[in-house]
């Protein structure tokens, strides 16, 4: 009997160390995670920048808000700003963000996001996930209908992403994935 | 007078057939030790030779290939030579021989499963072509219907718009980590939305129709 407990201890931490191993990451793989989440929010700038564009069919723009709402952990929330009040920070449910996005009373709008990159790496958290903060810079530009520039701002933004591995089976295989979430966007700065 | 003269005659007689029956048994007494020290010098330079070669095949600092340093060991091991160190040497060049050409056969083994492997990944990579061109050919269309165009024809050669899509991110320890997997109809629209293709089809799956319905597809 005494064995038999033996044998199913032997087993389950087997069991435990081949999930751990897979869930440990090697430089390589952290690096291919890392890169993953920085493509997610390269995404996301890409979304937004579709979503604000007065070019965009509706149909595309709303199709285009379905993708970008995937993006975030549910109950995430989008900080805005105005460079005429800075301190005034409104926060918004990501669909709302977005749909007041593509509402936006301009009859053009340029939205470009650059310096992506990490505030603070990736770290593994007591429940498996890996938790970090990307900093975003966002030049945002508004044109009345005879093209001038009427409004502009450039706002510092910090998003925090979530990462974790998940399983799921597919055509009978087991596939184990980096699901990456993002959660809230910070305004941190809002200037001219 | 007479008598005298007869006698010395047979007296020289005698004489020169012994001096010609000495002579001729020193003569040829002399021609065998001329041919007995030719031949032991040949066989000496024989020894040597099979020395020097042996030495060379054991050293590596012949040209010459396998073939021929087997046919040099036969020639050698025919002169039936009954020296120690040739025989050893003989028996040395012979598991070198062996070995080299154990390695040889390895080294081809391995040049042939190469150049298979890579015969298989370019016809795997002319295989997916097709594929990555047309997936390229949706992420660089320049307006929104050309590329909705292209995304409803290329949706014909796949099952359902709900097939798998399966993004391999990074490849270690003998197993993939994927992205969280996507359907088809949002990965050809994410193309679209993105405008840039970077990936390579790593496999496919079809069903009986030929109608793929499994894509997963490698980050470059």
């Amino acid at each position: 009997m005494k064995l038999a407990y033996l044998w199913i201890a032997i087993l389950l931490s087997g069991i435990g160390f081949q999930a751990t191993a897979q869930d440990d990451l090697s430089p390589e793989r952290k690096q291919a995670v890392d890169s993953l989440a920085l493509e997610k929010v390269r995404d996301l700038s890409k979304y937004i920048s579709i979503i604000g564009s007065k070019e965009t069919p509706w149909s595309e723009a709303n199709r285009v808000i379905d993708r970008a709402e995937e993006l975030f952990m549910p109950d995430s929330e989008i900080g805005v700003s105005s460079i005429n009040n800075p301190e005034d920070i409104n926060y918004f449910n990501v669909r709302k963000y977005f749909e007041r996005l593509m509402r936006l009373n301009y009859k053009k709008v340029e939205i470009e996001w650059y310096n992506i990159e990490y505030m603070s790496d990736l770290q593994k958290q007591p429940d498996g996930t890996y938790v970090g903060v990307i900093t975003i810079f966002q030049k945002f530009k508004g044109y009345d209908a005879e093209g001038r520039l009427v409004y502009q701002d450039t706002t510092k933004k910090d998003i925090t992403v979530f990462v974790k591995r998940k399983e799921t089976q597919i055509g009978g295989r087991l596939i184990g994935f980096w699901d990456v979430l993002l959660g809230d966007m910070r305004v941190k700065e809002t200037s001219k | 007078m007479k008598l005298l003269l007869k006698n010395s005659a047979k007296i020289l007689v005698f004489s020169l057939s012994i001096m010609l029956i000495v002579g001729s048994t020193t003569s040829c007494k002399s021609k065998k030790k001329l041919a007995r020290e030719k031949a032991a010098a040949e066989y000496e330079m024989k020894v040597n030779q099979a020395k020097n070669d042996l030495n060379a095949m054991l050293n590596g600092t012949t040209n010459w290939s396998l073939d021929e340093q087997e046919q040099r060991l036969d020639v050698i091991r025919s002169y039936n030579i009954d020296d120690p160190e040739v025989i050893d040497l003989i028996s040395k060049v012979e598991a070198k021989i062996s070995m080299d050409r154990a390695e040889a056969e390895r080294l081809a083994e391995e040049d042939r499963l190469k150049r298979e492997e890579e015969e298989r990944r370019m016809k795997d990579a002319s295989k997916y072509e097709k594929i990555d061109t047309e997936l390229a050919a949706i992420s660089t269309s320049t307006t929104i219907d050309a590329a909705n165009r292209k995304i409803t024809l290329s949706m014909d050669q796949f099952a359902s718009p709900d097939v798998p899509v399966l993004i391999i991110i990074s490849q270690a320890g003998g197993f993939n980590d994927y992205d969280r997997p996507t359907t088809i109809s949002k990965f050809l629209n994410y193309l679209k939305d993105k405008q840039e293709y970077r990936y390579k089809v790593e496999s496919v799956k079809r069903d009986g129709l030929g109608k793929i319905t499994e894509l997963e597809l490698i980050k470059k």
